[in-house]
């Protein structure tokens, strides 16, 4: 078979769906079919059971963009994320972590220099003086139906509802800033001073109040809040935020002609005089005082008031000279009460910086190099620290910083020495490795390895230590810093990151749901439907659950927002907190969290086929094929009104060659229909009701989340395999081949034992032939 | 070529109102510079300024005609340069009038002011006005200059929904048009507007320091570069080809700071980290961003709308803590005409400001001033009324000789403002027979030669 292995699979998947022979050609019967079908299965097995399992070769890994981020944090106790700066990276089999795709172009390496200085001055100075600038952000307003009645039972902070806004900022440093909410709308003349809130991170600043009874405005007997300003001042530390404006109390202090809860104590203010302006032609001015008159006797709305836009004044002022954080990983001769020692150990400082920031032993040479820049600069005349400043940004352009390199030892090991436990993938017996060479990986290159895959930045000190102790392959260690580092809040970049990655979360940052057809989409859900997934993988890793709790779970983390937007009782605040879903058949588990539903929909509607197209991919392992390019597309104006999406679809799948793919992706995709778009439940499309019925190609019939999910937890083979290999490809940061297919298949059996647990996972893959091996240079094609 | 990045390594601009004496700039490229000697002229800089929402009339017209007319309260700013400039009388953008579209002034107003078309109304994607002046400009003189228009604004766009009674947001946020269906909606951020104009630059630092840092950026780049080579050796196929990656963006980078060394110049504009708190110092940061643009021969047009047109800005720093757009539809309230004169003298201010540094510019063989033509119109005549006729216009600057300023100018009554576009644009020798409703140029053209 061999070669020809992907053709046969292939012509397995084409005879199995049905596909071949074509609809009209003569066709043999089942019997004939199955045997066919059998001892195809049976070859493929056989060739399966032969593939010889190969560490590979990772080619340099350079440190994408949230690696360089989290390693000058680590490295210098700098929070400034230059990265943010520096060109998207290109990703490859789904991560942007893969050596061989991540390049190096002359205008990124413009960025490395400019960053590197940058880096440098803010861990010897501290933050660069920033002038206090402002920055405007306006998302755009959601949908408000005006009322004139107050509501009594409702959100008194304000931030579930429409006329707060909410936006996520990114503070360059750490300092005071001015948190400025632009308003919009009118309230009724008369009400008492308009409370605010601004929050940052979900927690209040101080109330403000805006009084404008007797301010300009458009319409008489109204409060015009267009265009105002209010600021309130806080202190924010650097970094991304998210930031919100709030009315609260917002039915209170109305006049008392709206029977609202707290009227408002104010005598109504005489009507102005109404005078038209000169020069207006009869004709129009009858229209006017037409309008006028009936504004008079119009009741104000007094839910239209709102905040438009948030803007960001400062920083006013900033902490001057380096942070402690600095100070620390810098001075290794100490550093007390302003002055140190530094001048006199120089050497130290150096060799130590370099031995982290190249995550290795570094050679007398190598410091003597860095040393005599410092000693260049010092005869210049500069300050020590701005000498010092020169070797440190030395470093952080170098090939050692930047690249993770693994070496190739002097000597070649030949074949393959098992690890650790855990190593001995089953190989037939007498089966031989590939035909070809590999060695293990230093301690110091496994360091990294394991701190970039679980915390996306580099080895600390107690990592680096026991690399030097060559204590890294010892079982019980290895295990015990493996819990330590999944406990690490650091491991939160393995949710951003390759949770952000695995499950297309990223997409939600630029997604835009059509404003008109789902209004109820704001900053405020998207951000808060974000972090319920990442919460929710958070737990899976760092209490170390079972895998299968992604397929279906009777847990989830939810805020208030989210909390009423599926329909969960008792969840007050912006706080977000685990809540039981026993007894809930809407929610639970990833396929129904409002973030996957909705990157995996359009902007205007659902699409049964992303979303079966997304479960293949991301939970199942069997990615389709991409479409016919003479595919024919939907008539979008008809769904929900004369056609149903799913009749169009099955008018689709009467082609047997689309049909061989989408009969199982629609299957998936339809039994979540009772979702919109934005990730909100529905029992209608349009005027029609959801039909959330699915039949798979086996003739498994299913309906509903509730059903899929208990296909997916039987297929729970398929998922933890596909688990296996999205976070393997992570780990290792290159493409999978054939020859990790036994590795793959032995990790997900042995995870499978040790009740999927997530640990177990982590624990088989950093044990796994691939990640403690590099195959030698001499194998390597030539290209 | 004239590469983006040479010119954000010369271009170490510094201290913005500090020296008001601005460094010749060519000296620092001779690249674009060759462009200027070739012509024996320093070319003409063509700039139109917008305020939003309408003037306070009785405050800014002057009584008399001709050269000696009175600077109103309005106008008092610009006396000092009364010799350089014209207030005109009588000019219309009658397309920002209704004709049938009902209500939308401001909208029309602003997508009008500089195209003479009366814009579609829709409040869709389907937007449709007509070419901006600066944008027929910017099509003759682009293929000199790196730029071939610039476009600042002090109010951040609105890209959602319609801004004005049916009428698109596109209308109210540009007044540049560079095709009927292309607006050109201005740069707001300062920050930015350095970046299009110079290019990613560095710092300002003491000469000295500059030198030293920049030696030491070699010396790192030498070590950096040795290092790779020795490493290079040892590896293999595919972490070579990486590291060789490494090496040619190295080797670009040093080249690139080579070509720099000798083309420093002293610093005349600090980078701009972002938007200033300061109104104010807002508007003369941009107003700055313009005149180095001008000096550097980086770009010979552009546009600068002090705010958008409908603009709720408010002004508490000089006592007008209320929005503008409200405030100007002011039904004869004293208070309210007070607080928006305020805001028609500030933006006066500004613009003589601006003038005042154009003067103190050295450029060729005379000043910044003497090679310019810079319309200041606003939108609408009357706000409260939302007039467009008889709109409240200066034209400043000498054009390169061509304008003979230094008078108030009654034009016929009902002159189309493109009237006055074309005739610019003839002086600045870009021809051109029509623009949207022009019906000539300004007749007799010694109108504009003074009285």
């Amino acid at each position: 078979m061999g070669q020809q292995r992907d053709k046969w699979a292939r012509v397995q998947q084409m005879i199995q769906s049905g596909a071949m022979p074509p609809k009209g050609r003569p066709r043999p019967d089942d019997t004939e079919v199955q045997n066919v079908l059998r001892a195809l299965e049976q070859a493929l097995a056989r060739e399966e059971a032969n593939l010889k399992p190969a560490p590979g070769r990772v080619t340099a890994r350079r440190l994408n963009r949230a690696e360089y981020n989290n390693t000058v944090r680590d490295l210098l106790g700098v929070t400034l994320r230059p990265a943010d700066d520096f060109p998207q990276d290109d990703s490859g089999y789904g991560f942007d972590n893969i050596g061989d795709v991540l390049s190096v172009s002359p205008v990124l390496m413009e960025k490395y220099l400019a960053a590197a200085e940058r880096v440098a001055r803010v861990a010897l100075f501290g933050d660069e003086r920033l002038k206090p600038t402002a920055v405007r952000h306006r998302p755009g307003d959601r949908r408000i139906d005006a009322t004139t009645t107050p509501l009594t039972e409702y959100d008194l902070t304000g931030l579930t509802l429409p006329n707060a806004l909410h936006v996520t900022h990114k503070f360059p440093v750490t300092g005071e800033y001015g948190i400025r909410l632009v308003m919009g709308g009118t309230r009724p003349g008369g009400s008492e001073p308009l409370r605010l809130n601004a929050w940052v991170d979900g927690k209040s600043l101080p109330e403000a109040q805006l009084d404008l009874d007797n301010a300009a405005t458009f319409t008489p007997g109204r409060q015009e809040f267009t265009g105002n300003i209010v600021e309130t001042r806080a202190r924010v530390e650097a970094g991304e935020r998210w930031l919100a404006g709030s009315i609260v109390r917002m039915y209170e202090g109305l006049p008392p002609e709206y029977n609202g809860p707290n009227p408002s104590k104010r005598t109504r203010p005489t009507p102005q005089e109404f005078r038209l302006p000169p020069d207006i032609p009869p004709e129009r001015a009858e229209e006017i005082r037409r309008r006028v008159a009936q504004r008079r006797t119009e009741t104000a709305p007094i839910n239209e008031v709102r905040v438009v836009a948030i803007e960001i004044a400062g920083p006013y002022e900033q902490p001057t000279g380096p942070s402690p954080a600095s100070l620390q990983q810098v001075y290794v001769c100490g550093h007390l009460n302003g002055k140190h020692a530094a001048a006199a150990c120089a050497r130290r400082i150096v060799a130590a910086l370099a031995r982290r920031a190249y995550r290795r032993p570094v050679k007398t040479t190598e410091v003597d190099k860095l040393v005599g820049l410092v000693t260049a600069a010092r005869q210049q005349g500069d300050s020590f620290e701005e000498s010092l400043c020169v070797a440190l940004q030395a470093m952080l352009v170098s090939p050692h910083f930047l690249f993770r390199l693994e070496r190739d030892p002097g000597v070649v090991v030949a074949g393959f020495t098992p690890a650790v436990r855990g190593n001995d993938d089953k190989r037939p017996a007498g089966a031989k490795p590939a035909a070809t060479t590999a060695h293990l990986i230093t301690q110091h290159e496994l360091a990294s390895r394991l701190s970039y895959f679980l915390w996306s930045s580099m080895p600390d000190d107690e990592l680096l230590r026991c690399a030097d102790a060559g204590a890294l392959r010892n079982p019980s260690a290895l295990a015990a810093q493996l819990r330590r580092m999944l406990k690490d809040l650091k491991s939160r970049a393995l949710v951003e990151n390759f949770g952000g990655q695995w499950l297309e979360l990223r997409k939600l940052e630029s997604l835009k749901p059509d404003r008109q057809r789902f209004p109820a989409f704001d900053e405020y859900l998207r951000l808060s439907m974000r972090r319920e997934t990442e919460l929710f993988i958070e737990s899976v890793v760092r209490d170390d659950r079972s895998l299968l709790d992604f397929i279906d779970a009777p847990y989830t983390f939810v805020n208030e927002r989210l909390a009423k937007y599926y329909a969960l009782p008792d969840v007050k605040g912006p706080e977000f907190r685990r809540v039981s879903l026993v007894g809930n058949e809407r929610r639970g588990g990833l396929v129904t969290q409002a973030s996957v539903l909705t990157v995996s929909s359009y902007s205007t509607r659902t699409s049964p086929v992303l979303r079966g197209k997304w479960m293949l991919e991301n939970l199942l392992n069997a990615p389709p094929p991409p479409p016919l390019p003479d595919a024919p597309t939907l008539d979008e104006s008809q769904i929900g009104t004369t056609r149903s999406l799913r009749q169009q679809l099955e008018q689709h799948r009467a082609n047997p060659i689309c049909a061989s793919c989408h009969i199982r992706m629609d299957a998936l995709g339809f039994s979540l229909e009772n979702y919109d778009a934005i990730g909100g439940w529905r029992e209608l499309d349009g005027k029609l009701p959801i039909d959330a019925t699915g039949t798979l190609p086996d003739g498994r019939a299913f309906k509903g989340s509730v059903e899929l999910k208990q296909i997916l937890r039987a297929d729970r083979d398929a998922f933890t395999r596909c688990v296996a290999e999205k976070l393997l490809t992570y780990a290792l940061g290159r493409g999978l081949e054939r020859y990790d297919q036994p590795t793959v298949k032995a990790i997900a059996a042995r995870v499978a034992k040790q009740d999927y647990r997530f640990s177990s996972l982590v624990l088989e893959i950093v044990n796994s032939m691939p990640f403690q091996q590099r195959a030698n240079a001499q194998g390597e094609r030539r290209s | 070529m004239i590469t983006r990045k040479q010119l954000s390594r010369r271009t170490l601009l510094r201290g913005v109102g500090a020296s008001i004496a601005l460094p010749a700039l060519d000296a620092m490229s001779p690249a674009l510079a060759s462009l200027n000697r070739v012509k024996a002229k320093s070319p003409v800089r063509l700039a139109f300024v917008y305020v939003p929402n309408g003037i306070i009339l009785n405050e800014w017209r002057p009584a008399k005609t001709g050269r000696d007319f009175e600077f109103t309260r309005i106008l008092k700013p610009l006396e000092k340069y009364r010799d350089d400039l014209f207030v005109l009388r009588g000019l219309d953008d009658r397309n920002g009038n209704e004709l049938g579209d009902g209500p939308g002034d401001h909208a029309r107003a602003g997508a009008s002011i500089l195209t003479g078309v009366h814009p579609r109304k829709t409040a869709g994607a389907d937007v449709k006005g007509g070419v901006s002046v600066d944008q027929i400009a910017a099509q003759h003189f682009g293929r000199e200059t790196r730029l071939p228009s610039l476009e600042l604004g002090c109010e951040d766009a609105r890209t959602v929904g319609n801004c004005d009674s049916g009428y698109s947001c596109a209308y109210t946020n540009s007044i540049s048009w560079r095709g009927p269906t292309t607006p050109m909606p201005p740069e707001v951020n300062p920050r930015m507007a350095f970046e299009r104009l110079f290019g990613v630059a560095d710092f300002s630092l003491d000469e000295k320091t500059r030198a030293r840092r920049a030696q030491q950026r070699k010396s790192i780049l030498d070590l950096v570069r040795d290092d790779t080579q020795q490493l290079a050796k040892t590896l293999g196929t595919n972490d070579r080809r990486k590291i060789d990656e490494y090496l040619t963006a190295v080797r670009e980078i040093e080249k690139r700071i080579q070509l720099a060394e000798h083309l420093d110049v002293n610093p005349a504009l600090e980078k701009p980290s972002g938007i200033p708190l300061d109104f104010s110092e807002y508007a003369r940061l941009m107003y700055d961003l313009m005149l180095v643009g001008f000096q550097a021969d980086v770009t010979r047009v552009a546009t600068f709308m002090v705010g958008r047109e409908g603009s709720l800005r408010v002004y508490p720093e000089i006592g007008v803590p209320d929005p503008h757009h409200p405030l100007t539809h002011h039904r004869n309230n004293a208070d309210w005409i007070e607080k928006v004169t305020k805001i028609n003298c500030l933006h006066v201010q500004l613009f003589a400001d601006f003038l005042g540094r154009l003067q103190a510019t050295p450029d060729g063989d005379g000043t910044l001033l003497d090679h310019a033509a810079i319309v200041y119109t606003s939108g609408l005549a009357d706000g409260n009324r939302h007039t467009h006729e008889d709109l409240p216009v200066l034209l400043a600057g000498h054009g390169d000789g061509a304008l003979k300023p230094g008078s108030h100018l009654a034009l016929k009554s009902g002159t189309p403002m493109t009237n006055l576009y074309l005739t610019l644009l003839d002086k600045a020798g870009v021809r051109t027979d029509k623009l949207g409703d022009s019906n000539g140029r300004l007749e007799p053209l010694s109108e504009l030669n003074g009285v």
